[in-house]
């Protein structure tokens, strides 16, 4: 058919992109390979994947800080990194592992994952997803140019106020801390609010909330906490800036400023931002134990509600960060309670994971060690931080080494640990090939040892009073034994990393040489992603699935007999979709998104060096923005009338010709409406 | 249906063995080390006063639930890990398991039994709190602790005229016995008191002043730590507690109030005395002189004392007055006396450590990391050799 024909994502149907681009610049790109199907990619798919890679590039940057930190460490007096270099390692490290790997990982999978678990082809804002990716990616890039540029910023990831200020800390590595942060921010807040539209506005006919997997759920909440707390760093940030900056005293106490309002306001993020971070690997978890038990989550109400509570509650912990800055007793009881308290539904959740293995038939692949792992570990971690919820006890802990213990055994032991599953659970799904099992073994326990060595020991340094962020220590103080098992076992962690790294390479090789499909759902598992074909083809569904159960996929496969066994109803092979639809409209690729991005770290560079770098930054966000603005949809021609005369008559092409024209018209705020109504009008393979 | 390229060996494999072998190994490893009889000066869990006390009989009963709790869930994870793994009659899908959705009864009750428990310690948690705070009330004496890049200052107002008598560093020295009101501030940047044997921490905040109780039970130093990030020598911001027998005390509290002995005309002191007043006086103080070296006749701090004619961001340097009668120097990291000497009486008796104050003298920031050129920390004033042993030997006069 004519028009499908035109679109230059066009699917397997043999006919080639058009030619002629009556708008020149302003027409948009039709790369289907090569580097430009990527850069200008608005696919979430591929977003997802550049998320990935790009997370785990900073994960392998982050990793060499941490080593380098325990190099230091490893001995006493260690002359290794200067103090000075030594804080610089510590702050970025710290940064990099939330800011750089994180959030942005727990984004792959959720840009990746989230369409396909609600049966949508797309994110609700497609161009606004790439520009999200794109401007976590110069926000990252960025804030580690600060490396070239005299030094990174050494005032902690905390980065406390006053010791922050451009007094104390004159060098520029705050000033890309401050704006590179501000940067990421937005990417998050237009990732937060992108994702929460799409699952708002684009779940497949009958996938109800409460039909949603846990890990679109934990997802979901995972964006509106972001929502809801990126806009109190964001001021703080601001406000340093200008303390920065501009010369104004926000936090200067001798000007009537207060150190503590920045300790409020970066807490009022930074713990429900700890949530961020871990939700998505519960989210994880909930996927994979339940496909490797054979069994449905133990209790979906309570891991939903759970994890709403954890959200709320999130909110009102913040000062369990500040029992030792003088509060005061009232707070410090109100937020020690409320503490204490939020553990609560965390360990429904672990014992709902531990419900479901029981009685299940625990297929012990490398993706369930992980999950199984994430629960040990983060369970260590839970504990530990109920003990220092105690606020007397906290004041005893706060600031050591128990602190760093605790909060690695929830953010490794439970978010990496986490996405560790998620690699070897969706990699087939995601790339057409299997992780090979027994390396991935070597890799979970070579992990998890090393984890337990670097981290475990450093309980035992925190209450012997080893106190963090000081760059050595003396022989007299007894710490000599457990920093150089901590720092044995931090190198295990790294040969752990570099076996993933191989394990992917290795197995890739294996699959050019001697391809073997893993099929839709080599795992035999239950959620929609699973029922269409490895790689995801680029629509996603061939035709939209009708959802009439949670689980839907598992429940077109099996039924249960009188005793609540299970039986199988129907052959994988019946049930996966083809892949093979053509002349599905999908939103067609965007230069604009990633000119805009590129403005952003301009105008950084312009707040610490000279405004003309801002000047040029500001021209890249108009031009992006004009762009975006003005880029044609991809089928110009297609007129609005010509919708309205199609629509009734509810053939494809007919939909397919009102998605585009109205994609030209309104194309930002269409781009929702476009996408849901792909999903809504069932297309079918046109022509 | 496809199958992946998996291993499906029966669990647990090999490598599961090996592991497991492995951490046996490691467990038993750590075992082996922690029966080490290692000084631990700082240990969290090693309480010399009633405050830490209070402390630690809050946390020793929560560690036990959270160990009770740990082992629990743990053994469930590695049980129904065993137990429920699938074996080679499940592989054909044979034998599938009974499909469990949830059961209200029991995560009700594993929502409200946590919550319980938790309910009963708080109310621990609340007295704990309410008793340390309290402490503060029944504080006789106060000492003012004030925190700057990178060292730790003690103020003494001994007589309540509200004044400060005595201003120290690096050592705080306090009575037995008796509780101890500490006013903590800070100079510059958020730095935190922490002596883990006497009590909890608490953050020095410019602008405000916080309160703390502490109590020594019996005589002996207490060693602390910088325990809030302050910037580049957070590492070497330590500091220790003297605690003394109140006669004791009193004694190093007169010894304190003493001005310092003028050293003998024509001896290298002598000259010592000179390079300090031309150089060293520009930031530190020595109480009994002004600015020149002439004698001001009176033994306490100078009321009318500028800070240092530096511009230093913590506009403080340590007053030098009785420098010897402290164990070290420089945030407490390097020591003024050589090994052997006795430091936990009144004074302390021994040889001074002079090469370790040359050391320093010939270059500081060589010896701790410091920011002079930034206003914070000691600068190196490139002395000769000559002055280095004036200066060494007019320090050490300083008892």
């Amino acid at each position: 058919m004519a028009l499908t024909a035109r679109t230059p994502l066009e699917l397997e149907s043999g006919t080639s992109a058009p030619t002629s681009r009556p708008l020149g610049v302003f027409a948009r790109p039709t790369a289907t390979t090569g580097w430009k199907s990527w850069f200008f990619s608005v696919d979430h798919k591929k977003i997802g994947i550049m998320y990935g890679v790009g997370s785990f590039f900073f994960f392998l940057v982050g990793g060499v800080e941490a080593l380098m930190i325990r190099a230091q460490l490893a001995r006493p007096d260690g002359k290794l990194l200067s103090a000075d270099l030594y804080n610089q390692v510590f702050t970025m490290h710290g940064v990099t592992m939330v800011f750089l790997v994180i959030m942005p990982m727990a984004a792959a999978f959720a840009n990746y994952l989230l369409p396909l678990q609600i049966g949508a082809r797309d994110v609700a804002f497609p161009r606004l997803n790439a520009f999200s990716f794109w401007a976590w990616l110069a926000g990252a890039l960025y804030f580690n140019t600060s490396w070239f540029l005299g030094g990174g910023a050494n005032g902690g990831w905390f980065n406390y106020a006053p010791n922050s200020g451009v007094l104390f800390s004159p060098g520029h590595g705050i000033d890309f801390y401050t704006t590179g942060l501000l940067i990421t921010g937005i990417a998050s807040t237009v990732s937060a609010v992108n994702l929460i539209v799409t699952v708002i506005n684009m779940r497949a006919p009958g996938m109800t909330w409460f039909k949603m997997p846990v890990f679109t759920w934990m997802t979901t909440i995972v964006q509106f906490l972001l929502l809801f707390s990126l806009p109190v760093i964001t001021v703080a940030l601001f406000m340093l800036t200008f303390d920065r900056r501009f010369g104004s005293n926000f936090f200067n106490a001798a000007l009537g400023g207060d150190p503590l309002l920045w300790q409020h306001l970066f807490w009022i993020f930074g713990h429900p931002e700890v949530y961020i971070l871990i939700l998505p690997a519960f989210g994880i978890a909930s996927e994979v134990i339940p496909v490797f038990s054979r069994k449905p989550i133990f209790g979906y109400p309570f891991m939903v509600f759970s994890g709403i509570a954890i959200a709320f509650m999130g909110f009102g912990v913040w000062a369990h960060h500040m029992f030792a800055s003088g509060i005061g007793p009232m707070s410090v009881m109100a937020f020690s309670l409320s503490t204490m308290f939020i553990a609560v539904p965390t360990g429904v959740k672990i014992l709902n994971w531990l419900a479901t293995m029981y009685g299940g038939r625990l297929w012990l692949t490398t993706a369930m060690l992980f999950a199984i792992g994430m629960v040990a570990m983060f369970t260590i971690g839970g504990l530990s931080g109920v003990t220092h919820a105690f606020a007397p006890a906290d004041t005893q802990q706060t600031d050591t080494y128990y602190i760093v213990a605790h909060f690695h055994y929830v953010i490794f032991g439970g978010s990496v640990m986490g996405f560790f599953a998620g690699f070897y659970y969706w990699w087939p799904k995601v790339f057409g090939y299997s992780l090979r099992e027994r390396a991935g073994k070597r890799n979970f326990w070579t992990i998890f040892v090393g984890f337990n060595l670097t981290f475990g020991p450093m309980h035992i340094l925190g209450l012997q009073g080893m106190s963090r962020r000081i760059f050595t220590y003396s022989d007299n103080q007894g710490f000599n034994t457990w920093n150089l098992v901590a720092s044995i076992g931090a190198f295990i962690i790294g040969i752990g990393t570099l076996m993933f790294l191989v394990n992917v390479w290795r197995s890739y090789r294996e699959h050019k040489r001697n391809p073997v499909d893993p099929g839709p759902d080599p795992w035999d598992a239950r959620s929609l992603e699973w029922m269409v074909q490895s790689p995801v083809p680029e629509h996603n569904f061939d035709e939209v699935p009708t959802v009439t159960e949670f689980d839907e996929y598992w429940h077109r496969k099996y039924g249960h007999d009188e005793n609540g066994r299970l039986v199988r109803i129907a052959d994988t092979e019946d049930v996966a979709q083809k892949g093979d639809a053509t002349g599905v409209h999908l939103p067609s690729p965007s230069y604009w998104p990633l000119v805009l991005a590129l403005g952003l770290p301009f105008i950084g560079y312009g707040v610490i060096y000279h405004l003309g770098w801002a000047v040029l930054g500001t021209i890249l966000v108009l031009v992006g923005v004009y762009g975006w603005i003005l880029e044609p949809s991809t089928d110009p021609d297609a007129g609005h009338h010509e919708v309205h005369d199609a629509h009734p008559a509810g053939d494809g092409s007919g939909a397919a010709a009102e998605l585009e024209s109205a994609a030209g018209e309104h194309e930002t705020t269409a781009e929702a409406a476009e996408a849901e109504r792909s999903t809504e009008t069932e297309e079918t393979p046109v022509g | 249906m496809s199958a992946p390229q998996v291993d499906r060996r029966s669990a647990p494999s090999r490598w599961t063995r090996r592991a497991i072998g492995l951490v046996g190994l490691l467990v038993l490893m750590i075992g082996l080390a922690s029966c080490g009889d290692e000084n631990l000066p700082l240990n969290t869990l090693d309480p010399q006063g009633p405050q830490a006390q209070e402390i630690q009989d809050l946390i020793i009963p929560v560690f036990i639930v959270a160990g009770i709790v740990f082992v629990l869930v743990e053994g469930a994870v590695l049980f129904l890990a065993l137990r429920f793994r699938r074996r080679k009659h499940h592989e054909d899908g044979n034998d599938e398991p009974v499909q469990i959705h949830g059961n209200s009864r029991l995560e009700w009750t594993w929502t409200i039994g946590p919550a319980v428990i938790l309910a009963v310690l708080a109310v621990f948690n609340i007295r704990t709190l309410w008793n340390l705070e309290d402490a503060q009330a029944d504080a006789t004496q106060h000492i003012e602790v004030v925190g700057q890049q990178w060292w730790w200052e003690f103020r003494y107002d001994v007589d309540n005229d509200g004044k400060f008598d005595i201003i120290t560093a690096n050592q705080m020295v306090m009575p037995t016995g008796v509780t101890i009101g500490l006013r903590i501030r800070s100079n510059d940047v958020i730095h935190s008191f922490w002596i883990p044997a006497l009590n909890g921490k608490k953050d020095a905040v410019p602008g405000r002043i916080h309160g703390l109780a502490i109590t020594a039970d019996k005589p002996g130093i207490y060693q602390g730590q910088c325990t809030e990030y302050c910037g580049l020598s957070h590492g070497y911001m330590r500091m220790e507690v003297k605690a003394l027998a109140p006669d004791d005390f009193d004694e190093w509290v007169d010894n304190q109030l003493e001005g310092p002995v003028e050293p003998a005309d024509g001896s290298t002191a002598a000259e010592g005395k000179e390079v300090f007043f031309s150089t060293c006086a520009s930031c530190h103080q020595i109480n009994g002189y002004d600015a020149s070296g002439e004698s001001t006749g009176s033994d306490v701090p100078d009321d009318d004392y500028q800070g240092p004619e530096i511009p230093l961001l913590s506009d403080n340097a340590p007053n030098l007055t009785h420098l010897m009668s402290r164990d070290r120097f420089a945030g407490n990291m390097f020591p003024l006396w050589e090994p052997g000497a006795e430091l936990d009486g009144v004074e302390p008796v021994g040889t001074p450590d002079a090469g370790e104050i040359a050391r320093w003298l010939r270059d500081p920031p060589a010896m701790k990391p410091m920011n002079p050129d930034q206003n914070a920390g000691m600068p190196n004033l490139n002395l000769s050799q000559e002055q280095v042993e004036q200066l060494t030997a007019f320090l050490t006069t300083l008892k």
